[in-house]
């Protein structure tokens, strides 16, 4: 007996628990497949909460665009090879509409205009184009917009939240705000925002903290915090809290990683083994996967392998840099568990531009899996690697999600499509394997 | 009495023990649960688990463990050689033993239809049978001298391998004085050749003297070689069927070549007597302490073992208590849980053995025995609750006992025993300015690679149950994980390992589970406490060589 534990058999294997991983996912669940789900902590935990789907372009130009689907026609025209030219507007938009829809069921209500982008405050005071806002950020978009009377609270001890700074930095754009530095209550020294949110959760925190906001109200109408307004029940600390001080509330993301990050995944790995998804959250595909009769063998495990996963068809979600998807050496870029070809520039040399804040970015950025448009991984000269594996998700080339503001779109977007390949193939391929 | 009377009743004694010990699973309560539980539920629900074992697919798994943890102890071949083959060559040794000679009027016949104790290669495999025992007792001796410093073993384990090693020794000299004795010689003439011939007795035993090596005791002149010739077709005749040279049996022959002074003293019929005796006795006293003592370790582990590896399809609630009581007994106190404990450090802080899981587990067992008339011990009750829980002792029992569950439900008995909750203990003060750098360790935290992925994104720092329950963590704990790291990545070791969240991390693992870039968060914490340690005690000694300075700790 080996230490391997037993052989599962599925027809699709999401290999990622980002934000693309999660949307692969969910997108399979709906659709039937049957579908384990593999990746350690992923990148979600960093994610803002908000949804973006495209809000600058071209990059280096600054260019936001109210309606992101203008943007996003005018990509496609000028960048046949970005991954939102292989989807296509459509299917962008069914995603989205979706994904959207689930997290509204799943308690965690976004809110947004389907034609519209709108415009949000960050940490550092900046203004950012984003699509898709939680709920409990909602407010602070009109109230940027008309510059509503605001009072901005943040808290001694929280690291990269400044409420006189985002004062100073917006003071042109929103002159009516005025800020207070309060204590938080039940914590003392270095704060972090999970252990922050999660004393929200209890009534007394919360009791607390808005009498001591409404105390320090003036004339504000409208108060921003930053997201620290519970994990799990955000919700009910959202709305209690809304009550208290007697005015909106409105979240402003953290510094990475925050709360926001957190909720969604805490969303998804309640909801999506509700769903069907047969999750191994905290495990990785170990080396090294192997094909055989067509069927991907995938070791998972911690440290040791604890089961082979048996795969009609893969989707892989790893992430960049970050997430370990790519890893890149002194000599050049890799993809880290099918050692596919990585669409990178020539040399080391021109992976960076030589100013380290260029406007356009630099060329490393845009290296990733190359796809066709089925997104299954190519070679340079555009053939597919492996009929049956998908890429979605940061891992694309060809983009620069950053800049362009389109994270969280060109995620949700790569995986239905890639989802809805890999459901083709594995449809295609189930009677042959029932004949043999 | 009658020898078969007396080994009637051991084995009865034997029996009645197992059975009496297999019942107490049932009726045990450890855990608060258990006491709702009657014995017939727990009766039940072993019923339905069996059931549901044997009719699944979990039975392979259950078949395959037994082949490989149970019958080959493949478990224990990887880690541990010498352990392993010192439970191999006893425990085969024992088994073949017990089956084919001391049962070889009821088993041997069937699978050997010519089976005759005197006859080869039986008189050789008894020999060999006996000498792997023996080796395998020799394997455990070393092991334990090996080990010594971690004394896991007791009294009654010493005296059992007394006991093994008496019964093995009695058989093989019994077995020389059979060869040698002119009495035993006599006997079987009188019984199976039933000639008073003197002629033909001498001449028989000339020739048994000769090629036998039995002891001519009666006569004193040499044989002549006709007489031998004489003898040899004797033998043929009345012997030869049932006995082959005994010179195969390679212990008890030379030893009876030893032998002879010794039985001239003593006397032949007294010594035969004698021998036979101890190796009687000796025996049936094994197999009513079978029960009784770590040999029931043989029955109570394999199902343990069984048990995990039935997974889900046993974990009936009704069954909990029974497991509990269950692992009790298949704890063989072999230590390994001991070895990998993650609070081991703080036992060599405080000195209290009941910190380590073995020693627990053994407390455990007498609290629930006395139960009802006495409260636990104070210093069990202090090892219950150090005990963060953490499940490496789980991970590394070779017995498949779940101990993080046995653990939990021993804590609820003791507050529900009255044994008063513990006050929170302080982390002891770290000299760390007085003691010289440790040498370098080859361990995670010397190497400034564990550390270059950390982008001090306060993940660890924000799953940690340890900061989560403190209101202020900078005076709680000095550090946070987030920040130990930090220090550790631009090599301020010292100034990590003043911190006290080392001494209060619970092991827990989230924040190594949790980091995004797969820093070793929790194994660092895990090295940096056992250092620390180290030098604290170093400092310690320091301070004993220089009294008027006093102790650290």
């Amino acid at each position: 007996m080996t230490a391997v534990g037993s052989d599962i058999h599925c027809d699709l294997l999401v290999i990622g628990t980002g934000m693309a991983g999660m949307a692969a996912a969910l997108f399979a669940a709906q659709r039937g497949i049957d579908t384990v789900q593999v990746g350690m902590t992923g990148e979600i935990n960093f994610a803002s909460g908000l949804l973006d789907l495209l809000g600058v372009h071209p990059v280096g130009s600054s260019r936001t665009w109210p309606n992101p689907w203008d943007g996003i026609a005018r990509l496609i025209r000028a960048h046949p090879r970005h991954p939102y030219a292989l989807i296509g507007a459509e299917s962008i938009r069914a995603s989205m509409d979706i994904f959207v829809a689930f997290l509204n069921e799943a308690g965690m209500p976004y809110i947004r205009h389907p034609e519209k982008n709108v415009q949000v405050i960050t940490p550092l005071g900046t203004v950012k184009t984003t699509y898709a806002l939680p709920e409990t950020m909602a407010a602070g978009a009109p109230a940027l917009k008309v510059g509503t009377p605001c009072l901005l609270a943040d808290f001694p001890g929280l690291k990269g939240f400044s409420a006189r700074q985002i004062k100073n930095t917006l003071q042109e754009r929103w002159p009516a705000m005025q800020t207070v530095r309060l204590p938080f209550p039940g914590l003392r020294g270095e704060l972090q925002t999970e252990r922050m949110a999660r004393r929200l959760e209890t009534p007394q925190a919360r009791e607390q903290l808005g009498k001591s906001i409404r105390q320090n109200l003036g004339g504000a109408r409208v108060v921003g915090l930053p997201a620290v307004l519970g994990v799990s029940r955000t919700r009910e600390v959202w709305t209690d809290m809304c009550e208290t001080v007697g005015v909106p509330i409105f979240e402003i993301p953290t510094m990475l990683p925050g709360i926001t990050g957190v909720r969604l995944r805490e969303c998804f790995e309640r909801n999506l083994p509700r769903l069907g998804i047969r999750a191994r959250y905290q495990q990785k595909i170990l080396p090294a996967p192997r094909l055989s009769g067509g069927a991907f063998i995938a070791p998972v495990g911690g440290e040791t392998v604890e089961a082979q996963i048996r795969a009609q068809a893969v989707i892989l979600a790893s992430g960049r840099f970050f997430g370990q998807g790519l890893h890149a050496d002194r000599h050049a870029i890799r993809e880290t568990i099918f050692n596919l070809p990585v669409y990178q520039p020539a040399a080391r040399v021109n992976w960076h531009r030589k100013t380290l804040f260029n406007d356009r970015g630099h060329p490393i950025h845009r290296a990733g899996l190359a796809v066709d448009s089925r997104m299954r991984p190519c070679d340079e000269q555009g053939r597919y690697i492996y009929p049956n594996l998908f890429a979605a998700g940061s891992i694309l080339a060809h983009q620069d999600w950053i800049r362009q503001k389109c994270g969280s779109g060109l995620a949700i977007a790569s995986a239905y499509a890639a989802v809805r390949a890999a459901c083709r193939s594995v449809q295609s391929q189930t009677p042959s394997t029932q004949e043999a | 009495m009658q020898p078969f009377i007396l080994a009637t009743i051991a084995l009865g004694i034997c029996l009645a023990g197992t059975l009496w010990r297999i019942g107490r699973w049932f009726w045990s309560d450890i855990g608060p649960e258990s006491l709702s539980l009657p014995t017939k539920r727990r009766m039940r629900a072993a019923r339905q688990t069996l059931w549901r074992v044997f009719s699944g697919r979990r039975l392979f798994k259950v078949v395959g463990a037994f082949q490989w943890e149970v019958l080959l102890l493949g478990h224990l071949l990887r880690r541990h050689p010498l352990r392993w083959a010192a439970h191999m060559l006893i425990g085969y040794g024992l088994l073949t033993l017990i089956l084919f000679h001391a049962l070889d009027d009821w088993i041997t016949p069937l699978v050997f239809s010519d089976y005759e104790p005197t006859l080869n290669p039986f008189r050789w495999l008894r020999n060999l049978l006996g000498a792997l025992v023996l080796m395998g007792v020799l394997a455990t001796v070393v092991r334990h001298f090996r080990q010594a410093g971690e004394a896991f073993r007791t009294p009654g384990d010493r005296l059992l391998l007394v006991l093994i090693v008496v019964v093995v020794l009695s058989g093989v000299l019994l077995e020389s004085a059979r060869i040698l004795s002119p009495a035993v010689f006599d006997a079987m003439v009188e019984d199976y050749m039933g000639d008073d011939d003197p002629e033909a007795v001498a001449a028989l035993q000339a020739y048994w003297a000769a090629e036998f090596g039995a002891w001519r005791a009666r006569s004193g002149t040499g044989f002549s070689g006709e007489q031998i010739k004489t003898g040899a077709s004797i033998h043929e005749t009345f012997c030869a069927a049932c006995h082959d040279r005994p010179q195969s049996a390679f212990l008890s022959y030379p030893l009876s070549r030893l032998m002879k002074p010794l039985m001239a003293v003593a006397g032949d019929h007294r010594l035969n007597q004698w021998l036979w005796n101890v190796h009687f006795w000796a025996t049936c006293l094994a197999l009513a302490c079978l029960p009784f003592s770590k040999l029931f370790h043989f029955i109570a582990t394999p199902i343990s073992i069984m048990v995990r590896a039935a997974g889900p399809a046993a974990a009936h609630p009704a069954l909990q208590p029974v497991r509990r009581a269950l692992a009790l007994d298949a704890c063989t106190h072999c230590g390994m849980c001991s070895q990998h404990c993650s609070v081991a450090p703080i036992y060599k802080v405080l000195g209290n053995p009941n910190i380590l899981p073995a020693e627990k587990l053994k407390g455990i067992k007498r609290f629930q025995t006395h139960r009802k008339q006495s409260l636990p011990k104070a210093t069990l009750v202090e090892g219950s609750f150090i005990c963060t829980l953490c499940g490496r002792c789980t991970q590394w029992c070779p017995s498949g006992i779940d101990l993080q569950d046995l653990w939990q439900a021993s804590r609820k008995d003791m507050i529900q025993s009255g044994a008063a909750p513990l006050r929170r203990r302080s982390a002891p003060p770290l000299q760390t300015a007085l003691v010289p750098p440790a040498p370098a360790s080859l361990g995670l935290s010397d190497r400034p690679e564990t550390f270059w992925a950390c982008v001090q994104c306060t993940t660890c720092t924000s799953v940690c149950p340890v900061v989560a329950v403190s209101e202020d963590p900078q005076r709680d704990l000095g550090l946070t994980p987030q920040q130990i790291m930090n220090l550790m990545r631009l090599q301020l070791k010292e100034q990590a390992m003043d911190s006290r969240m080392l001494w209060d991390c619970v092991t827990c693992y989230k924040c190594q589970e949790h980091c995004p870039q797969d820093v070793k968060v929790a194994d660092v914490l895990y090295e940096l406490r056992n250092e620390a340690w180290h030098r604290g005690a170093r400092s310690d000694q320091r301070a004993a060589n220089q009294p008027p300075h006093g102790s650290s700790f």
